[in-house]
């Protein structure tokens, strides 16, 4: 996870919490955001999955209370404390010390989960992509030739048109264009747009008519 | 006004502070919002001395000389080094101007407006519910639980939201890569264009928006259903409406990939 509680120091803290007395869950929210001066506050998303966790492993127990989980420490739970009590009073004095370590644990803390993030939005978004492309092929197909989404399909014109941009412009980029050249060139360019629209308009205007 | 010349690791605390402007060049500036008495700490400092001036609650923080990169220091020698790493502890309402060249960049908890300036270092901000602007060259510029409005410009830096919550968002790059999470609300506008870096919006479920995401040559999909696609050479776009369609999203990109998605409801406690 990130590292203002890398080597599950997040876990730890919240026995801490635990410890001083039984809790919501969101109290332990709260109080994790007052222990960083507002600065980072973490959500319920992170801050579940650990207590399930320690739940599992013995650590703390829950009730319900008025509709809401209310967490305790377990005797389990206070061992495991007073084990690991050097790594947490090390990550208090850190928070504690100065204005300089307090940004420092707040910035490491967003590269952590900002880094996290990207890797989760990156692999979903080529996912959705995924996806995407395979509807399209089954758009395609079920529409048969004539649909435009074959005429304007990705492999063929795109691929074509951004070869002959690339060709087009090295051969340019070769020479010193005149004025007289540049005019042709324009012209020609002109004369093949309008004859490419031409061949579009009728498998358009036969898709229509059917 | 009170003036104090830094040479040296140094505290210095002070009565009112309501604004803050720091120029530095290298090093490491962070301003953090908290209820205690306004201090800056500087906890290095390298080369040329710091101006600390103190006017009426206005704080600022720079060199005497303005800094130039001199295209002859590889001649003269090193030059003198500009380099401090500074942190600063204001009122959660100080509002904050820092302009750096290298220097990395941490802003957090206040509800002041924020504005943020690098070349090529890192821009972090964490906790801010004002109005933040933030803009690099070539350095990241990252956010966590940034709730007020935000607007963001980088040449090749990343721009990763992360917590974001319900305001607008105005985001510029050239070759960076956005990623937003963010919250629902009714009212709010997300604008967001690139040339060739992707673009990646992550939004709940019950969003209200007019969307219309649009790549030139790069692909664009959406985990909303209800958009419509067009797909012809030279323009992907979707567009559609979610939920009641208050707010507004524009994602143009011209060789990135543009992509909408949908969070799942989050665990309850």
């Amino acid at each position: 996870m990130s590292p203002v509680f890398s080597h599950g120091r997040l876990r730890l803290y919240l026995l801490k919490l635990l410890d001083e007395s039984p809790r919501h869950g969101y109290d332990m929210i709260r109080l994790l955001e007052d222990r960083f001066m507002g600065l980072y506050a973490p959500s319920p998303g992170t801050i579940y999955p650990r207590l399930q966790r320690l739940e599992a492993e013995g650590l703390v127990t829950q009730s319900q209370e008025g509709g809401r989980k209310v967490y305790q420490i377990t005797d389990a739970g206070r061992e495991e404390l007073a084990r690991r009590r050097d790594e947490l009073d090390d990550l208090e004095a850190e928070i504690s010390g100065s204005v300089h370590g307090l940004a420092r644990e707040i910035r490491d803390e967003v590269r952590g989960t900002v880094r996290d993030l990207k890797q989760e939005l990156k692999q979903a978004a080529r996912e959705v992509r995924r996806q995407q492309r395979h509807e399209n092929r089954s758009r395609r197909d079920r529409h048969g030739d004539h649909h435009r989404w074959d005429w304007y399909g990705d492999e063929g014109l795109d691929v074509r048109l951004a070869e002959f941009l690339d060709r087009t412009s090295r051969a340019v980029r070769r020479v010193q264009l005149t004025e007289a050249q540049l005019r042709e060139c324009a012209a020609i360019l002109d004369e093949a747009f309008e004859r490419i629209r031409q061949t579009l308009k009728d498998p358009d205007q036969r898709h229509r008519d059917q | 006004m009170a003036t104090w010349t830094l040479e040296g690791p140094d505290k210095l605390a002070f009565d009112r502070v309501e604004r803050v402007l720091v120029r530095i060049v290298e090093g490491a500036v962070s301003v953090v919002g908290s209820d205690d008495q306004p201090v800056l700490e500087v906890s290095e400092l390298e080369g040329t001395p710091l101006r600390v001036g103190h006017e009426g609650g206005a704080l600022t923080i720079d060199y005497e000389r303005p800094w130039r990169p001199s295209p002859l220091s590889w001649l003269t020698g090193r030059g003198r080094r500009h380099r401090a790493a500074l942190s600063l502890a204001v009122p959660r309402d100080c509002r904050v101007e820092l302009r750096v060249v290298s220097a990395s960049v941490m802003v957090g908890g206040l509800h002041a407006p924020v504005l943020a300036k690098t070349v090529s270092g890192e821009i972090t901000l964490a906790g801010l519910r004002g109005k933040v602007e933030a803009e690099s060259v070539s350095g990241p510029v990252q956010a966590s639980g940034v709730t007020g409005d935000l607007a963001a410009r980088t040449v090749s830096g990343d721009l990763t939201v992360a917590e974001g919550g319900g305001g607008s968002v105005r985001a510029r790059t050239v070759s960076g890569t956005v990623t937003l999470d963010l919250q629902a609300s009714g009212e709010r506008d997300i604008q967001l264009s690139s040339v060739s870096g992707d673009l990646t919006v992550r939004l709940p479920e019950a969003s209200d928006l007019q969307v219309r995401l649009q790549s030139t040559s790069g692909q664009v999909a959406s985990a909303f259903e209800g958009l419509e696609y067009e797909r012809t050479p030279g323009r992907h776009s979707a567009r559609g409406r979610l939920g009641h369609g208050g707010g507004r999203l524009r994602a143009t990109s011209t060789s990135g990939h543009v992509a909408l998605l949908r969070r799942a409801p989050e665990a309850s406690l």
